[in-house]
């Protein structure tokens, strides 16, 4: 294949809480199907980078666009105006999310939490989202939690609910906030063979992590943040064997030591 | 031969446990005392089982049992609804409906219901003579009506209530959103959910398990409120009572009925409150 199409691409992305910068000046392309691992020491803005993504976050400078759409926003003269709730309810359902705490619906089973996004965003109608559901939870490991809820779960059981509720949208990209972090190292194998899974069926992912596991096995490609801005963009492999930028050297080192 | 068996412990018959005496010692003067002030009501025949009998059921008393449930439950259906918009306008961040819906709660959480009862029955009618109302630039007109006929004790009351409960009704509902984790609000919007989905899918449902168990003490409450209501000659359960000890003297017979008639009611408000709660348990 010669030209593959940009899943993510980031031009100059800002961003400030208050007067502090918390995203400077961000750019870079990902091409579709990259598996890719955003690392960093706390505060260096990869869980904000990944909320601007899909508008979670508003920017204060920059572009972002996900299949070629300009996320958030429309441009007119040079001015970015920010879209109505709708528009951009629209884009996110092409970009799925999950999230360090999990974020299941509390109030409603597993089941009705993997069908969701189905039955109240794409109106689709019930015993097609309930077979789609079942077949995500069966792809996840966990039909036989389907009439369960979220508080009946372990926490990796309750992570990949999460994915299959972000995969029932069959969404272009997939935005991992911290995935693994509430976990504990057993229960973070599970998740991380779920990612993986979804990684080997090609679905264009970022991944901020501090599970080095993660990002070392099968990342495709590191980006590596520091204070808001973007250090070292490297492939994976390069990254953990030959990393160029001293703060990379330096978050490294750190790490092995432990 | 197990070692342990031939150690022969002697069977325990019974275990006895420490008694709080000291409770129990209480108890017994509370109940004399008990006793001695039912035995002084008897022989002082403070009350008349007969006609309290007589009027418990009579027809006027249960009309106005009947008007307090109505104005009371009609009272918290708007409630809920007025105080679901307060409280939309409290989390809305617009600085004009936050100060706007912080100035209503302080209003008519802040002052007693009574004195809104009464002002809307005697002050509003004087402030606004006349009720007229018409579709503007046409020559339609809706109502044309004085004040005095519109505002009738009913409408009065109602509207004090339910305003003055709105209030309360705000606050609860507010402290359900703020317990509802921005997580949720996350994972939803990122399904593509929209701003009102989001609402009605996710936050007032998980709301709601926290709303419910306060509603359902806002309703006693309100029940019981629906009393004051006799101030401006609405004719309740109380009012009626009064007036019919004002011509025959039985005093306590009559506030007893009412007593009575205000039990029931708030009984069967917390079976129906426990019944919603177990219908939506918290998780």
């Amino acid at each position: 294949m010669s030209q593959t199409l940009n899943a993510i691409e980031l031009v100059g992305l800002t961003k400030y809480r208050g007067t502090q910068a918390v995203l400077r000046d961000v750019s870079f392309t990902v091409p579709r199907g990259q598996v890719v691992a955003v690392l960093g020491p706390s505060g260096a803005g990869k869980s904000t980078l990944l909320r601007c993504i899909n508008h979670l976050e508003t920017i204060d400078g920059g572009k972002i666009f996900v299949e070629q759409q300009l996320i958030g926003y429309r441009e007119e003269a040079g001015v970015l105006y920010e879209l109505a709730d709708r528009d951009i309810s629209l884009q996110r359902r092409g970009i799925g999310m999950v999230f360090q705490n999990f974020n299941l619906f509390r109030h409603v089973t597993v089941l009705d939490n993997v069908m969701a996004g189905p039955i109240h965003v794409l109106k689709m109608p019930r015993n097609q989202a309930e077979a789609l559901a079942r077949g995500l939870l069966e792809r996840v490991g966990l039909a036989d939690k389907a009439g369960a809820y979220p508080n009946q779960l372990s926490g990796g059981q309750q992570q990949r609910v999460a994915i299959a509720r972000a995969l029932a949208m069959s969404p272009a990209v997939m935005l991992l906030d911290e995935p693994t972090s509430a976990l504990d190292p057993e229960l973070s194998q599970e998740v991380i063979a779920a990612i993986r899974r979804l990684a080997d069926d090609g679905i264009t992912l970022m991944i901020a992590t501090h599970e080095m596991a993660l990002a070392r096995d099968f990342a495709d490609r590191v980006l590596f943040m520091v204070d808001g801005e973007l250090v070292e963009d490297a492939p994976g492999k390069q990254f953990f064997s030959a990393p160029r930028h001293e703060r990379s050297k330096q978050f490294l080192s750190r790490l092995s030591a432990h | 031969m197990n070692p342990f068996s031939s150690k022969q412990v002697a069977v325990t018959r019974r275990v006895v446990h420490r008694r709080q005496w000291g409770a129990w010692l209480f108890g017994v003067v509370v109940l004399v005392l008990l006793g001695a002030i039912v035995n002084a009501g008897v022989k002082a025949r403070v009350l008349d089982p007969v006609i309290f009998l007589d009027y418990v059921f009579s027809r006027n008393i249960l009309i106005g049992a009947g008007n307090s449930i109505m104005l009371g439950t009609v009272a918290l259906l708007l409630a809920v609804a007025v105080g679901l918009v307060v409280a939309i306008m409290r989390v809305s961040g617009n600085p004009i409906l936050v100060s706007f819906a912080a100035t209503y709660v302080y209003l008519f959480r802040g002052t007693p219901m009574l004195i809104q009862l009464i002002f809307w029955f005697n002050a509003f009618p004087i402030m606004f003579t006349d009720l007229h109302i018409a579709i503007p630039f046409t020559d339609i007109v809706l109502v044309n009506a004085p004040m005095t006929k519109v505002i009738t004790p009913y409408v009065a009351a109602l509207a004090g209530l339910s305003l003055a409960e709105g209030a309360y009704m705000s606050e609860i509902i507010r402290g359900g959103f703020l317990a509802v984790d921005s997580g949720q609000r996350d994972a939803a919007r990122s399904l593509g959910m929209t701003g009102s989905a989001v609402m009605r899918k996710v936050v007032i449902p998980q709301a709601a398990r926290i709303i419910v168990p306060a509603t359902g003490n806002q309703y006693i409450m309100l029940l019981k409120s629906t009393s004051l209501a006799s101030a401006i000659g609405y004719l309740e359960l109380l009012r009626i009572s009064t007036d019919i000890y004002a011509a025959n003297f039985r005093v306590v017979e009559l506030l007893a009925v009412a007593g009575f008639w205000y039990l029931v009611m708030t009984a069967v408000a917390t079976v129906l409150q426990t019944t919603l709660e177990k219908l939506y348990p918290h998780r």
